[in-house]
């Protein structure tokens, strides 16, 4: 999947650049399914992940001419996608609590059993996370972005990211110990 | 230990991305590229258009309004309403006696039109100090100026009168003899 970010693309985005339609759909077969699951992850609704998409390439092809190489289309792509999942989980009024200062100190970190780990078990409880929680956990654990980076994106401070992202981690652990799951 | 989700999520992910989008989402995308490209540029360019107008319209209004302003002469009667009706009273009177004078000189142009010069320069002199009014710090004055002129006008022209009488008087006794 990784392999996907790497810009071996340039030409089709160079294509896309003169507005060739075909290239057009070369990339949205490229990337639509990956894209598809970064806004499923944080909007965590199938219907608003597809408008979410629908919107981010748009939005990607008629700004194309903005798009520089300083990074590879997919990153640059996947931006677009998390910012439009964002603005989604604003219209909904999801909460980013600031908790500066607060608990920032020894939070314990939490364990997972290994057991504990299915890719089902994790999924459906992400799904039942409040979005404040899941949008900074998928960010940092599916997108790879880091608490500065996720400060600069929600617009809020990286202690509060960190803060946010442990008590996601801990609610996601005790969600999975109730579902039972192997146990 | 701690790290053990953040290493799960990161070599499992590809399992975590099985959902897959519509069928259907490609073909809304191209038609809303379809819509959008001619769209965008026409209503661009209508936009600017309008975005113009109405500047244009702003600007005129704005200066029309300046240019009214300006042009709104002040008159005596906002100095002062009895000085307004003063000069009201004066001009007629004037109007009328020049009227009389008119139709009494008619037997006596040369005469007429030395009348009608010496009352031009005292006119002329009204009319600067009307425009005076209009910047002059001190407008009370400068009113009390234009009435004065109006009842020199006034006295002038009755004299003008006076004597345009006498000369008819004595042409017709030359006459009579």
């Amino acid at each position: 999947m990784e392999t996907v970010y790497i810009d071996k693309h340039a030409d089709l985005v160079n294509e896309c650049r003169n507005g060739s339609r075909k290239a057009q759909f070369e990339i949205y077969k490229l990337y639509a399914t990956a894209m598809y699951n970064v806004a499923l992850r944080i909007v965590n609704d199938d219907a608003e992940a597809e408008d979410v998409l629908q919107e981010a390439f748009l939005d990607a092809f008629n700004r194309i001419a903005d798009f520089r190489q300083e990074t590879t289309f997919g990153l640059w792509l996947k931006q677009i996608v998390i910012n439009r999942s964002i603005n989604y989980l604003r219209k909904r009024k999801m909460e980013m609590v600031s908790v500066d200062g607060v608990e920032i100190a020894e939070e314990l970190e939490t364990d997972f059993e290994e057991t504990h780990l299915k890719v089902e078990a994790i999924k459906s409880a992400m799904a039942e996370l409040p979005d404040g929680y899941r949008v900074v956990l998928s960010l940092y654990l599916f997108e790879g972005y880091d608490h500065e980076e996720i400060a600069h994106i929600l617009k809020i401070t990286e202690n509060t990211s960190r803060t946010q992202y442990m008590r996601a981690k801990r609610k996601l652990n005790s969600l999975l110990v109730t579902k039972g799951v192997a146990r | 230990m701690s790290n053990k989700l953040e290493g799960f999520v990161r070599d499992n992910k590809r399992e975590f991305e099985v959902k897959v989008p519509s069928d259907a989402l490609w073909s809304k995308i191209e038609a809303e590229l379809d819509k959008k490209k001619p769209v965008k540029k026409t209503f661009g360019m209508y936009q600017w258009m309008s975005i113009a107008a109405m500047l244009l319209l702003t600007v005129g209004v704005y200066f029309g309004y300046q240019y009214q302003k300006t042009n709104a002469e002040i008159l005596v009667a906002d100095i002062n309403p009895g000085m307004g009706k003063k000069e009201v009273r004066f001009t007629s009177l004037i109007e009328e006696k020049r009227d009389s004078l008119q139709i009494l000189a008619a037997t006596d142009p040369a005469l007429y039109k030395q009348f009608i010069t010496d009352m031009g320069k005292l006119d002329n002199d009204y009319q600067e100090l009307k425009r005076q009014l209009q910047t002059s710090p001190n407008k009370s004055l400068v009113g009390k100026a234009m009435m004065k002129n109006l009842e020199i006008q006034l006295q002038m022209i009755s004299q003008q009168l006076y004597i345009i009488n006498q000369v008819n008087q004595y042409k017709k006794e030359e006459n009579s003899i």
